[in-house]
């Protein structure tokens, strides 16, 4: 496509396209991370400003300090803990039980197997919100802890998620496979643990980390889990209520510092997996 | 045989947690919910809840429409005119409206044939929900299918760096949706401050900010920047894995016969691709249609999605009946979206 002696306009049109896709999407990220490196004066500067300057001399001047309270503040801290337990433990869990299942699914012969999978299809689309009154009422009356009834109830979407995806990958590993550990007088289970689980360890991972993303986004449970017992929140929930120290006053620059801080591992674990990520999600989707 | 029913009762004892732990945390609360929602029962409650049958269903959804009568002048015994617009006066719709045996309020008045009608809704904030997340929904999956098919056709031809180009991609996609929504408030402050603001001002378009959030005409279009924004790239993945799929030969001997782009993107790439659009189609619409955490990060309780109300109702009015009423409407609503895509592009088994 891109020629430019032969031709040059088409060249310059084409790339100019790519400029204009990679700013729209790469731009808020940007403005973010720029705002998140000012102070509150230098935050509302007007008109607003590319790059952090001093408000008098217009200098370049970068603001760390919104990175350092966050990390002083109790809660944001918290909140990277509490996240980091119920995504890991979410996704752990769905992938051990969604695997088990995952095997049966594509690789043995049983009645009521289409039923089953029908059933783990509409789960993935199931509108989790439908089930937040009933949830609750649950949540609540068990003596289970705020964070394990989190962990619990994320198992809602990780679980056909992880289940689907990983049926699909145990469809696609050829059958002869099998058909020769059974041959060598091993008993299915056998074949399961010892031949194709590590040959679908990629396909773990890849289908984990986008659980762990799902989780780690989750937030409707969480807040509405959270409400009572505000130690339990996890990083959306801090974020969507950041509270400055002074009353009544929307800390910006301290929000955008948190907002950078949680995207940044995600975005580094995402190009580094990015082209299983890929192949993932249309494992997930397009053979739906 | 033997080695059968080894397999069989092995699958069922591989299937047996995931079918627990999915009735542990779908099918038992999904049974309560829809049993709560035939309740007045309230989270917390002192007394028992009450069995009170759809009156839930009724409260949420009932609609009416009234005429409007003319206000006479007394005088003249004609129709009063309002002075200052010069437009003919009705009576106030809180007046015909009913209030007995329920009372309803104005969701918008309208005229027809030369009559003016009032609608009026029990709930007029979960009929403008449901309004809201049809409006966002619509658009948004719109806006996503159009400019992911753009961005993916764009990254699918050959040139350097198209790696780099794929990563950029998921960058939106990775960041969660909470902190893309405190992301973009940000960018739509309501002073200069706010990038776009200072955008509009900087090109001399605007005279005065404008306050994106709080303005009702912009507030939902608002949402839908941010959606679009955020899971237009997940779109064109989809859709780029959909045209890598499509074999070269064809386009080669298209353009054997004397097919021209335009002709060969419409009759073998479009064609091609319908399956891979029509699955990223279906998973957009059913997830925009649960849309929750922009409306109630950045509008709060100014302006509804279904989900939102939902969560209102159920945290600050602690109402469990209506917020399972709620619920169930949801689901009804998606399901039939579900259905309907399903017989519009029959989705192949």
């Amino acid at each position: 496509m891109v020629n430019f002696r032969e031709r040059p306009v088409k060249s310059i049109l084409f790339l100019l396209m790519l400029a204009v896709i990679i700013v729209y999407l790469l731009f808020p990220f940007y403005w973010a991370i720029n705002s998140s490196l000012k102070t509150e004066s230098q935050l509302f500067m007007t008109p607003a400003t590319m790059i952090p300057r001093d408000p008098v001399t217009l200098e370049f001047r970068p603001y760390w300090g919104n990175y350092i309270h966050i990390f002083q503040s109790g809660q944001f801290v918290r909140g990277l803990r509490n996240s980091v337990i119920v995504a890991t433990l979410a996704t752990l869990l769905a992938l051990s039980v969604g695997t088990f299942a995952a095997f049966a699914l594509g690789k043995l012969r049983f009645r009521g197997k289409t039923a089953s999978l029908y059933i783990i299809l509409a789960m993935t689309m199931f509108p989790q919100v439908t089930i937040l009154a009933g949830l609750y009422a649950i949540i609540t009356r068990l003596p289970l802890g705020t964070i394990p009834g989190m962990i619990f109830s994320y198992l809602i979407f990780t679980l056909p998620f992880t289940t689907w995806v990983m049926t699909s990958f145990f469809k696609d590993l050829p059958i002869e496979i099998m058909q020769s550990a059974q041959v060598d007088g091993a008993t299915p289970f056998q074949t399961f643990y010892k031949i194709l689980l590590p040959l679908t360890a990629p396909a773990l991972v890849t289908c984990g980390l986008l659980a762990f993303i799902q989780a780690w986004n989750e937030y409707i449970f969480a807040l509405t889990f959270t409400a009572i017992d505000p130690g339990a929140r996890t990083v959306p929930v801090a974020i969507a209520l950041f509270t400055g120290e002074a009353a009544m006053q929307e800390p910006m620059g301290e929000t955008l510092a948190a907002a950078v801080v949680v995207t940044v591992p995600v975005v580094v674990l995402v190009l580094i997996f990015q082209n299983r990520i890929v192949e993932g999600l249309t494992a997930g989707a397009v053979k739906g | 045989m033997d080695l059968q029913k080894r397999e069989r009762r092995l699958a069922y004892k591989l299937m047996a947690p995931a079918m627990v732990v999915l009735l542990v945390v779908a099918l038992y609360p999904l049974g309560h919910v829809f049993y709560t929602s035939f309740t007045d029962r309230v989270f917390a409650g002192a007394r028992d809840a009450q069995f009170i049958g759809l009156e839930n269903y009724h409260r949420l959804l009932a609609v009416t429409v009234e005429e409007l009568p003319p206000v006479i002048d007394e005088e003249t015994g004609e129709q009063q005119i309002d002075e200052e617009t010069g437009k003919p006066v009705y009576e106030r719709p809180i007046r015909v409206l009913p209030r007995q045996p329920h009372a309803y309020r104005e969701l918008t008045t309208f005229s027809l044939f030369g009559s003016r009608y009032v609608l009026g809704a029990r709930t007029p904030n979960f009929i403008r929900a449901i309004g809201n997340t049809l409006y966002f929904t619509i658009v948004s999956v719109f806006l996503e299918t159009v400019l992911g098919l753009l961005i993916a056709l764009v990254v699918n031809s050959e040139f350097k760096g198209r790696g780099l180009m794929r990563a950029t991609m998921l960058v939106p996609w990775a960041v969660i949706t909470v902190v893309s929504a405190r992301m973009w408030e940000w960018m739509f402050a309501s002073s200069r401050a706010g990038f776009f603001n200072m955008l509009l001002d900087r090109f001399g378009l605007i005279d005065r900010s404008i306050p994106f959030l709080t303005l009702r005409s912009f507030q939902v279009p608002a949402m839908i920047a941010i959606d679009v924004w955020k899971t237009t790239p997940f779109m064109a993945l989809l859709i780029l894995a959909g045209l890598q799929m499509i074999p070269q030969e064809l386009y080669e001997a298209a353009r054997v016969d004397g097919a021209g782009k335009i002709r060969r993107f419409f009759t073998i790439t479009l064609p091609l691709l319908k399956p891979a659009i029509a699955v990223a189609l279906v998973f957009r619409t059913l997830d925009a249609l649960r849309v929750f955490d922009l409306f109630q990060v950045l509008l709060a309780r100014s302006r509804y999605s279904m989900a939102s109300f939902n969560y209102y109702e159920l945290v600050a009015n602690r109402n469990m009946g209506l917020s399972s009423a709620t619920g169930v409407i949801i689901f009804i609503i998606i399901f039939i979206f579900a259905i309907i895509y399903m017989q519009m592009l029959g989705v192949e088994e």
